[in-house]
């Protein structure tokens, strides 16, 4: 046990993750994706929040998610070594907690260490790493994502 | 040329501001492709055909027209206006061209978006509730098809 700090957890797929809230810029409801062709695997769209466009990464390839969305998490996170804000669309409640971090081990994919609050244990999310898995080009060929 | 004329003698609808900023656009001429929207400065456009001025886009000298939809992962387009480039050798095929209109800001594209729309897009436009991708020409031209390859002589 290595840090004592505000931890955001939501669910992802079948699991409950946590990322640090300084990472978390605010939780926002479901807004409209704007959907242009692109060539980004994993990306649907963009938000706009307060007149900056965010791009919206869809994590159910990875995470299994369901269909249903009820807050994007706005993020931010280094991606191709530049620091970016990503909206990851959630299904569920988020909540805003205090425990203790724990490290992991490093070759444990997508998570950072694991979360000790309230009895409960939750993986921290290594966004940086998801960010990485998930959103690459597409050989080429454009993504279409839904409005 | 008429249509593109007709455009100009429309009023200009100016969008709201957005914060980031790329660069200053002019006007803009806005077209759907494949169902979606899309944007081109108008400073790049000689003029804008109708789909029964085919022939004269075959009479142009250079490259062929290109079915922009499809390009860009679309699917086939229906092509019935050709938005051609100036200085008049190459023309991207559309499915309508809506209107010009002023915009004075052009929003970067996402740091994420790092695959072949860098090339496509200068940037996005944010437009009337809608998020407009703003077409990069320099790279179309460039891309484009030639004549040649396509086993088409020049007439």
């Amino acid at each position: 046990m290595n840090d004592t700090t505000r931890f955001v957890t939501f669910p992802l797929g079948d699991e409950r993750y946590a990322l640090d809230s300084s990472q978390v810029k605010e939780l926002i409801m479901p807004s409209r994706v704007y959907s242009f062709p692109h060539a980004m695997r994993s990306l649907e769209g963009v938000l706009i929040r307060r007149g900056t466009v965010i791009p919206v990464c869809d994590l159910r390839g990875a995470f299994g998610q369901g269909t249903e969305r009820n807050l994007y998490v706005i993020a931010r996170c280094n991606y191709a070594g530049r620091a970016e804000t990503v909206a990851i669309p959630v299904s569920g409640d988020c909540q805003l907690v205090q425990g203790q971090r724990e490290e992991t081990p490093s070759e444990v994919t997508f998570v950072a260490g694991l979360l000790h609050t309230g009895g409960k244990t939750v993986p921290l999310l290594n966004l940086d790493q998801v960010m990485a898995h998930c959103i690459q080009p597409a050989n080429g060929l454009a993504s279409e994502a839904r409005r | 040329m008429e249509a593109l004329k007709e455009m100009e003698r429309r009023p200009l609808f100016v969008s709201r501001s957005v914060k980031p900023v790329a660069a200053t656009a002019g006007p803009v001429i806005l077209f759907t492709a494949g169902g979606k929207r899309f944007a081109i400065e108008a400073s790049e456009v000689e003029e804008i055909r109708d789909r029964d001025d085919r022939t004269a886009i075959r009479k142009l000298k250079g490259p062929e027209a290109i079915d922009f939809a499809l390009q860009v992962g679309l699917g086939a387009g229906i092509l019935e206006r050709f938005v051609v480039l100036k200085p008049g050798d190459f023309s991207l095929g559309v499915t309508d061209v809506e209107r010009m209109t002023l915009l004075p800001k052009v929003v970067p594209l996402p740091g994420l978006f790092r695959g072949a729309e860098r090339q496509w897009y200068r940037g996005l436009l944010v437009l009337e509730n809608d998020v407009i991708p703003l077409v990069r020409t320099e790279y179309w031209r460039k891309s484009a098809p030639r004549r040649e390859d396509l086993g088409v002589a020049h007439e």
